[in-house]
C-alpha cells in the first residue's frame, strides 16, 4: 500500500486522533509521522497517538502551523503513514538533554543495534534520518555538529514550534512528549530518497565578514571590525535605526557550492545582532535578497519530480518566516497547492536541519 | 610547519567518501560549516593549531590515518 496522508481539524485531541486513525484504518501503519499544533496539550497527544497506534513506531513534534497535501493548516493534526512498500524497517529513538549533554552515540546505539549494522557502515542511498528538536533550546548546531561526525546518512529535519508564543515546543516519540531534546526516526527505504533544500533569496554581491562573535548566543558582534547593526546597515543604504526593517527581506548566507545557507537576522542587541543560526567567527557571508517563494517552491518540487519521474512522498520542514511572509503577501493559499498531487505533510519550523542548522529555508525529505 | 592542514582534510574526505562524490561533497560542506574551508588551504598553509585539533576530532570518529 502506498503512502497515506491525512489531517485534523478537530480542536478536542481524542476526536483529532480518532479521525487520524480512522482514515488509516486500512493502511499498514508501520510508521507514523506526525505534525500538531500547540493547542494540543503534548503529553495527552502523545499518549492518544499510542494508543491509537499501538504498534506502530510514532515521531512528531508541536508545530508553528502544518501543512498536508494542497493545503496550509493552523490550529490542526497532519500525519503520515509509511507501510513496507516505502520501508524496508524504521526505528526512533529520543536524544535527550541536548542544552548541555551529548547523548548522540548513545541514541545511533539503539539504532545499530534494531539493524544491526553500524551507523557508519550504512547505505547511504537507503538510509535516511528524520530528526525534531526542540525548538526552543538552541542546540541544533551542536547536535547536527554531532551528528554529522558520526555518520555520513543524510539528517533531515526541523525544530519545532509552537504556533509564534515562542514558549515551548514539544517532540514526541511512541507514547512520550520531551522537553530539550531532539527525536530521531532512522529509515530504511525501498525505493531510495531525495532532498530539496529551497530558499527563496538571490546574493547581492555583497560581502559581509563576521570578525567577532558570541557562538553561544547566536550574535554577531562586529562585522568587517566594525559594529554589526553599522556594517549592515550600511551595506543596504540605511541608517543603523532602521537595520531591523531589513531583516525578514535581507538575511545573510554561507554560500556554499553557489547555495546559500541561511542565516536569518532575528533581533537588534545594542549594536550587535542576534540570529536564528549561530555564525562562526571569520565567516564570509553574503548579504541576500529575497525572491517568490511560491515560484522558486513551484520550480524546486517540479524539478525533483522530472528529475525523478515519482515522487512517492514529500515532508516539507518549512520555516516559520517563510510562512509568515507568504500570508503577508496573500500566497499561503497558492503555496499550499504545490503540493496537490504529492502525498505530502509538513509543518512550520523555528529552524531547519540539512548537514547543518539554517533558516528561512524549506528542507524536503522525499521518498522516491 | 606547513601544510598539515589540508593533509587532514584530504584524508578525512576520502576516508570518509570512499570516492562517493555525494558524501565528499556532504563532508566538505560539513566542515565549511565548522568554520574550516577546504578550498582555503594548501600544502603551504601555516599549522594552525587550533584547526587541526578541530580535524582531529574529526578525523578520530572515521579512524582517519589509522
Amino acid at each position: 500500500m502506498a503512502v497515506a496522508n491525512t489531517y485534523s481539524t478537530k480542536k478536542d485531541v481524542k476526536e483529532a486522533v480518532k479521525e487520524l486513525k480512522n482514515s488509516f484504518s486500512s493502511a499498514e501503519n508501520k510508521f507514523v509521522l506526525y505534525f500538531a499544533s500547540s493547542i494540543f496539550l503534548p503529553d495527552e497527544l502523545a499518549a492518544e497517538m499510542q494508543s491509537a497506534f499501538p504498534d506502530s513506531k510514532l515521531l512528531g513534534c508541536s508545530t508553528a502551523g502544518e501543512i498536508t497535501s494542497g493545503k496550509v493548516l493552523k490550529n490542526s493534526l497532519v500525519a503520515m503513514s509509511f507501510g513496507s512498500s516505502e520501508l524496508e524497517d524504521v526505528e526512533v529513538t529520543v536524544i535527550e538533554r541536548v542544552k548541555e549533554e551529548d547523548n548522540v552515540k548513545k541514541a545511533f546505539e539503539k539504532f545499530e543495534k534494531h539493524f544491526g549494522e553500524e551507523v557508519k557502515q550504512m547505505d547511504v542511498e537507503k538510509y535516511v534520518g528524520i530528526i525534531l528538536f526542540d525548538g526552543m533550546v538552541g542546540a541544533e548546531e551542536k547536535i547536527m555538529d554531532i551528528v554529522g561526525d558520526s555518520t555520513n546518512l543524510t539528517i533531515i529535519g526541523g525544530s519545532a514550534g509552537d504556533d509564534v508564543k515562542f514558549k515551548e515546543t514539544h517532540v514526541f516519540v511512541d507514547g512520550k512528549s520531551y522537553m530539550d531534546a531532539a527525536v530521531v526516526a532512522l529509515l530504511k527505504t525501498k525505493q531510495g530518497f531525495d532532498i530539496i533544500k529551497t530558499q527563496s533569496f538571490e546574493e547581492t554581491g555583497k560581502k559581509l565578514k563576521a570578525t567577532k562573535v558570541d557562538e553561544s548566543s547566536r550574535k554577531i558582534v562586529e562585522f568587517d571590525g566594525r559594529p554589526a547593526t553599522e556594517v549592515y546597515a550600511e551595506v543596504l543604504g540605511a541608517s543603523p535605526e532602521q537595520a531591523a526593517d531589513h531583516f525578514m527581506e535581507n538575511p545573510v548566507g554561507l554560500i556554499i557550492d553557489n547555495e546559500p545557507f541561511v542565516r536569518s537576522p532575528q533581533r537588534v542587541d545594542g549594536k550587535s545582532i542576534c540570529f536564528y543560526c549561530q555564525v562562526k567567527e571569520g565567516t564570509e557571508l553574503s548579504l541576500l535578497k529575497s525572491t517568490d517563494i511560491v515560484v522558486d517552491t513551484k520550480k524546486a518540487v517540479e524539478d525533483k519530480l522530472d528529475e525523478l519521474g515519482h515522487i512517492s512522498a514529500i515532508i516539507n520542514f518549512h520555516c516559520i518566516l517563510r510562512t509568515l511572509e507568504l500570508e503577508n503577501k496573500g500566497q499561503t493559499e497558492a503555496y499550499g497547492e504545490i503540493f496537490t498531487d504529492i502525498p505530502t505533510i509538513g509543518f512550520s519550523t523555528y529552524g531547519e536541519q540539512y548537514i547543518g542548522h539554517v533558516n528561512q529555508t524549506s528542507t524536503m525529505l522525499v521518498l522516491k | 610547519m606547513a601544510g598539515k592542514i589540508k593533509l587532514l582534510i584530504d584524508e578525512i574526505i576520502n576516508t570518509r567518501a570512499q570516492g562517493n562524490k555525494t558524501v565528499e561533497n556532504c563532508v566538505r560542506t560539513k566542515l565549511i560549516l565548522k568554520g574550516i574551508d577546504p578550498d582555503l588551504f594548501d600544502n603551504s598553509s601555516d599549522d594552525d593549531p587550533n584547526i587541526i585539533e578541530k580535524l582531529q576530532k574529526v578525523a578520530e570518529e572515521y579512524n582517519v590515518g589509522k
